[in-house]
């Protein structure tokens, strides 16, 4: 007997008994999911991670009062905020490199022109000329900072395409003013357009001068300043970095031997926070994905043993006309693993189908999992073959007229 | 004494069973030679153990006690896997309840003995439908059992008793469940089996379908009764 054969009995024994095939299936299918899923989450994650550190550029990096990504525990309170005359001085004493800017925000800002208005929802940065080189920020439109908008203070702005959509309906907004609070700033470029990320638009949003945001709309409590700074070169980095450590204990005053009252993030460990989140997501999603498994595997095993009591005849029948014990298991064996790869077929597309819904909800690029869906298939194969030997075995070691004379 | 036509040779077998601590013997001391080309019933009232005696004889059982030499081959020396393969090859087993596998079609229960041997697809397929053709079911070949009338589902178990072609068919009441009009079919169907050459063991315990055989074995409380030539055998 060819395995053909024992996929088709399979099949068949699946159509037979729908309801306890469906609800094997679906147990499979569940821990398939949680694999997947998690898989295809991670995957997805990381190729939005990568390509935004891409567009950063790997020779830039941060200086913030507390890590980006805080550990549990860290008090905010204990670090100071980092000052607009700290930033100064920190400035003039990087000596490494001019590409060097301080920014802050605050997000629910509302912007007018004239009549029109956004929502207040809109995101308000503030910055210096630097800043869109250190960020890989393009400008599609206008220009942007000069040193001369920053250093006199200009009321200029540079805004996302979401803004110009609510409030400069087709028109091309250059040269045009819009006014946030009490301030009126005139449109000197447009941002390139981001699309949306974890379903949050990245084009919501104007830039203006650090000093204009600070004056007027930094918020009244402790707004501690974020710095952004890039290396001239990939060689220099580490000596630029060197250098921001120095100039930022200068300027933060701290003593020699004392602890950093700031935190240095680059693309490295940046990438290195979040493949420790991504590596949780992927160990979660493989642990729940596993037990689900398991007790997959022992239903299986379960259904299986009365599928071979309600078929003892039949088995009797097949040992009757010559069936040898190796023949009864292979069927059993064959079955139970037919029986787990459609269900993590199931599975698979359900956790591809759950991700991409999920992904598309945030504004995600699938990439597809392509090792976690082959381990996949690889477990559920290795599932049905421990699952099934009980079952299989027994199958084969029965006697074959207890088995005909069975009821 | 020439052994050469001898299919079946058995001698002082028993079947012992405990029940509640006691022995029961389901059939006692029985010794038996069966050569090749006849044509054997076994008689005997319910409980005597004919069907004990069959299964036995068809690799299905083993023996309590008693030598079993199946074509010069002792049976006791054999494993599981050995006896699977004289089922298959040397023996077919017509039962009286049918056995057929319900969810297949006839022509996949007939093929089923085939598979087992190893034959291929295209091979086992044609030799099946012709066993079919022969027992008179060429228009019945992808019916499903439930869907064939009880003499027809005899009619398949048979096709699949012969589909190996075995040394010897052993059919335990193979018209038992059968009214009379396709009893006589049925035997029919042995008799020319029988006249092809093929070795028929029966059981029953009807007279008129033991006069079909050209030997007729009578058991009692597992015991052989009579064992004699059957002069005024029926032919069809
Ligand atoms: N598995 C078993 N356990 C205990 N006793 C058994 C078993 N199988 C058969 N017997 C006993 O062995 C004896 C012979 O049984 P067997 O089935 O061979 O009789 P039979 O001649 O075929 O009867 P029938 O004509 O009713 O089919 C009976 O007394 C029966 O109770
Ligand atoms: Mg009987």
């Amino acid at each position: 007997m060819n395995i053909g054969e024992s996929v088709i009995l399979a099949f068949d024994s699946i159509r037979v008994n729908k309801l306890r095939a469906f609800l094997t299936l679906l147990s499979i299918a569940i821990g398939v999911f949680a694999i997947v899923g998690a898989g295809t989450l991670v995957s997805s994650l990381e190729g939005m991670i990568t390509q935004q550190l891409a567009d950063v550029g790997e020779t830039s990096f941060w200086i913030q009062r507390m890590p980006k990504i805080q550990r549990m525990g860290e008090g905010r309170s204990r670090r100071k905020p980092i000052t607009y005359t700290q930033y100064k001085q920190f400035k003039r004493l990087m000596t490494s490199t001019d590409w060097i800017s301080a920014y802050s925000f605050t997000q629910g800002m509302t912007v007018k022109n004239g009549n029109l208005s956004t929502d207040q929802d809109v995101n308000l940065i503030g910055c210096e000329e630097y800043f869109f080189i250190i960020n890989g920020t393009n400008i599609v439109e206008g220009r942007p900072f000069t040193e001369d908008d920053i250093t006199s203070n200009r009321n200029v702005a540079i805004i996302g395409n979401d803004v110009i959509t609510k409030i400069f309906p087709n028109q091309n907004p250059l040269g045009k003013y819009l006014t946030v609070g009490s301030q009126s700033y005139e449109i000197i470029g447009v941002l390139e357009a981001k699309g949306a990320t974890f379903g949050q638009s990245q084009d919501n949003k104007i830039v203006i001068p650090l000093t204009k945001f600070l004056t007027y709309h930094a918020n009244e409590f402790e707004q501690s300043l974020d710095i952004s700074i890039k290396a001239y070169k990939k060689e220099l980095l580490s000596s630029t970095i060197d250098d921001a450590y120095g100039a930022m204990r200068v300027a933060r005053n701290i003593k020699p031997g004392e602890e950093n009252t700031f935190d240095l993030d680059t693309n490295d460990t940046i990438t290195d926070q979040f493949s420790g989140f991504m590596t949780f997501i992927s160990v979660f999603g493989f642990f729940s994905g596993f037990i689900a498994l398991i007790a997959a595997g022992i239903g299986i095993t379960n259904i299986m043993l009365v599928s071979v009591k309600e078929r003892t005849r039949e088995i009797g029948i097949r040992k009757a006309v010559g069936a040898k014990k190796r023949w009864i298991m292979n069927q059993f064996f064959i079955e139970t693993i037919t029986i787990c790869q459609v269900g993590g077929l199931f599975g698979i597309l359900l956790g591809l189908a759950g991700a991409g819904i999920l992904s598309s909800a945030v504004g995600l690029k699938i990439v597809f999992p392509i090792t976690w869906v082959v381990f996949s298939i690889v477990i559920c194969t290795i599932l049905g073959l421990v699952a099934g030997v009980y079952p299989a075995m027994k199958a084969a070691n029965l006697d074959p007229i207890e088995a005909l004379r069975y009821e | 004494m020439d052994k050469s036509n001898t299919i079946i040779d058995i001698g002082n077998i028993s079947k012992v069973y405990e029940m509640g601590g006691e022995p029961v013997y389901a059939i006692r001391d029985i010794s038996l030679e069966i050569k090749k080309n006849e044509y054997l019933a076994i008689m005997g009232p319910s409980g005597s153990g004919k069907s004990t005696l069959m299964n036995i004889l068809g690799c299905l059982d083993t023996p309590t006690t008693g030598r079993y030499f199946f074509k010069g081959n002792d049976i006791n020396d054999m494993t599981d896997n050995d006896l699977a393969e004289i089922r298959n090859r040397e023996i077919g087993f017509v039962f009286q309840t049918f056995n057929l596998l319900p969810r297949s079609s006839a022509l996949k229960n007939v093929e089923l003995p085939l598979i087992y041997s190893g034959m291929k697809k295209s091979e086992r397929d044609e030799i099946a439908r012709n066993t079919l053709i022969d027992v008179g079911l060429a228009d019945r070949i992808s019916h499903k059992p439930n869907e064939l009338s009880g003499g027809q589902r005899q009619r398949v178990a048979v096709a699949r008793a012969l589909v190996t072609s075995p040394s010897i068919i052993l059919a335990d009441e193979p018209t038992g469940n059968l009214d009379s009009k396709t009893g006589v079919e049925i035997m029919h169907l042995f008799y020319e089996l029988w006249k092809k050459g093929n070795t028929i063991i029966l059981v029953t315990h009807e007279e008129e379908i033991a006069l079909h055989a050209n030997r007729i074995i009578r058991l009692r409380d597992g015991l052989v009764e009579r064992d004699e030539i059957n002069h005024h055998q029926r032919i069809e």
